[in-house]
């Protein structure tokens, strides 16, 4: 296997994108990473679009070949990558594993979802067709109520609170006005946090992510050949990926995020290095008790202590370890299918030193995790910059 | 005649599984056989869901994961005032309304104490 490096990348700003369709926003992002390589006049070799639910959306399918089509990237091959909430990451995936094999000399990865036309009511039900069919989907479930459970669970027996959830709400709302390419760019209160609507007791509004538009895409090539394009190229240094059980009530402790533990691991393995290591991080808060699971699972704080971190300020921009400088998918926006790609193109800004007020200083090793289904498919990467 | 919630259990290993699968999430052993859950279970986590799904009429809608000694099961809890560790018991009912279909299956209401 051969180092692959990251030399462009690009997004849309994510929201409500009226009068932009999927294609669109695709395009967008993609012309956009495309131009950062600077290999406007090169041939790509393969092209990977992250994407959960456009047939189900926005009536398209096979949305890699319209890809193709649009920016004429032919004879390129070309694949949609669905790992529902992870089809981002996992599309990533797939272009680091196409450029290390050798396979391929320059990769495009984009992902995007055009979700704001739909109404909620779908995309609840939508989403909720992750879980188990018979076991779960039958009864009522849905993504809400399974990390309704989980903080549940955390508050019985780790003495998180309702204020831990808010407080990651108001960090990220912060961080994400400094992003202007944020769903959402509003400060919030922990008052205002708590006072927000109950969605699944005891989770409010305020600790969901809101529902948008998005693209976001990368440029591949190996590492090798990275500097022929771009002065800081940033090595994928390590890939992880695990699955689980899909029905929550399955979990050996549902507690636990086991994907996340098992894909870090991996990640950490390939890339030779410890959470210790890493200087910025990008988690999976579709809902904020996401952000703390994770940040635990990952290894970064042990088990039951991820919400003193965020009550000591650990994980704030100017903490010890910044997580979601983007204002994550709490304000930066979780267009489902863009949401992996977004997150690394986040990290690459960041260890190029380009992130503006949102800058962690001196970064130069990060990691992002993308968290399919309700935890049963995690996909994550560890990014290092190269120098 | 009585429903009973049923699980499978691995003739290989033992192990009990809800759902099933064709093969044992322990060792891959793919001869299961029916095993009745029991009669009685116990909170282990829940939420009042108050954004309902589609074919539930009244919120919030109590749901949780119920504990048989070993072998979970998630599905509607029948009260609106639920306690983690609380005694339930599987009962056969309507769930909701999917298109025009009516859902049937089990939802655990509270043991009555005393
Ligand atoms: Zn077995």
């Amino acid at each position: 296997m051969r180092d692959v490096a990251i030399i462009g990348c690009g997004m849309t700003k994510f929201g409500r994108l009226e009068g932009k369709d999927l294609m669109d926003i695709l395009v967008e992002a993609s012309l956009k990473a495309i131009e950062d390589a600077g290999v406007r006049d090169k041939e790509f070799d393969a092209v990977y679009v992250g994407n959960m639910m456009a047939g189900e959306l926005v009536h398209q399918t096979a949305i890699a070949s319209a890809l193709v089509d649009r920016i004429a990237l032919f004879p390129a091959a070309a694949d949609r990558v669905e790992n529902g909430p992870a089809s981002g990451a996992s599309a990533v995936k797939n272009g680091f594993l196409a450029v290390a094999s050798g396979l391929a000399d320059l990769v495009l990865v984009a992902g995007g979802e055009k979700m704001t036309s739909a109404d909620t009511d779908v995309i609840t039900d939508l989403v909720s067709t992750m879980t188990h069919p018979t076991a779960e989907y039958l009864h009522g479930v849905t993504l809400p109520a399974l990390a309704a459970m989980l903080t549940r669970l955390y508050m019985e027996r780790y003495g998180l609170t309702e204020r831990h959830l808010a407080m990651v709400a108001v960090k990220n709302h912060a961080n994400g006005l400094k992003n202007p390419y944020a769903h959402i760019q509003r400060a919030i209160t922990i008052e205002g946090a708590m006072g927000s609507q109950l969605i699944a007791d005891p989770i409010r509004l305020y600790y969901t992510c809101p529902i948008s538009d998005g693209a976001a895409a990368l440029v591949l090539c190996s590492a090798d050949e990275a500097k022929k394009y771009c002065d800081t190229p940033v090595r994928i240094a390590g890939v992880g990926q695990a699955t689980d059980v899909q029905s929550v009530h399955e979990r050996e402790d549902p507690a636990v995020l086991k994907s996340v533990r098992l894909a870090a691991r991996k990640a950490f393995e390939m890339a030779k290095l410890e959470p210790k290591d890493i200087d910025v991080v990008e988690l999976h808060d579709a809902f904020e008790i996401l952000e703390i699971v994770q940040s635990e699972d990952c290894g970064f704080f042990e088990k039951g202590k991820g919400h003193i971190a965020v009550e000591e300020g650990v994980t704030a921009l100017d903490g010890e370890l910044p997580i979601n400088p983007s204002g994550g998918l709490k304000a930066r926006g979780h267009p489902v299918g863009a949401t992996g790609v977004a997150q690394i193109v986040e990290l690459v800004w960041q260890l190029r030193g380009e992130a503006g007020e949102r800058q962690v200083k001196g970064a130069r090793r990060a990691l992002a995790c993308n968290f399919g289904g309700f935890g049963n498919n995690t996909v994550i990467h560890i990014l290092e910059r190269m120098d | 005649m009585d429903q009973k919630l049923m699980g499978f259990r691995c003739k290989s290993c033992g192990r009990i599984m809800y759902p099933k699968h064709e093969r044992c999430v322990s060792c891959k052993g793919m001869n299961m056989e029916e095993v009745e859950l029991g009669n009685q279970c116990t909170l282990v986590t829940y939420t009042k869901l108050y954004t309902l799904p589609e074919g539930i009429e009244m919120p919030p809608l109590t749901l949780g994961i119920v504990d048989f000694g070993g072998v979970r099961a998630f599905g509607q809890i029948a009260t609106d005032e639920p306690k983690i560790g609380m005694k339930l018991r599987p009962v056969w009912g309507k769930l909701r309304r999917l298109g025009d279909k009516d859902i049937y299956g089990f939802r655990f209401e509270p043991v009555e104490s005393g």
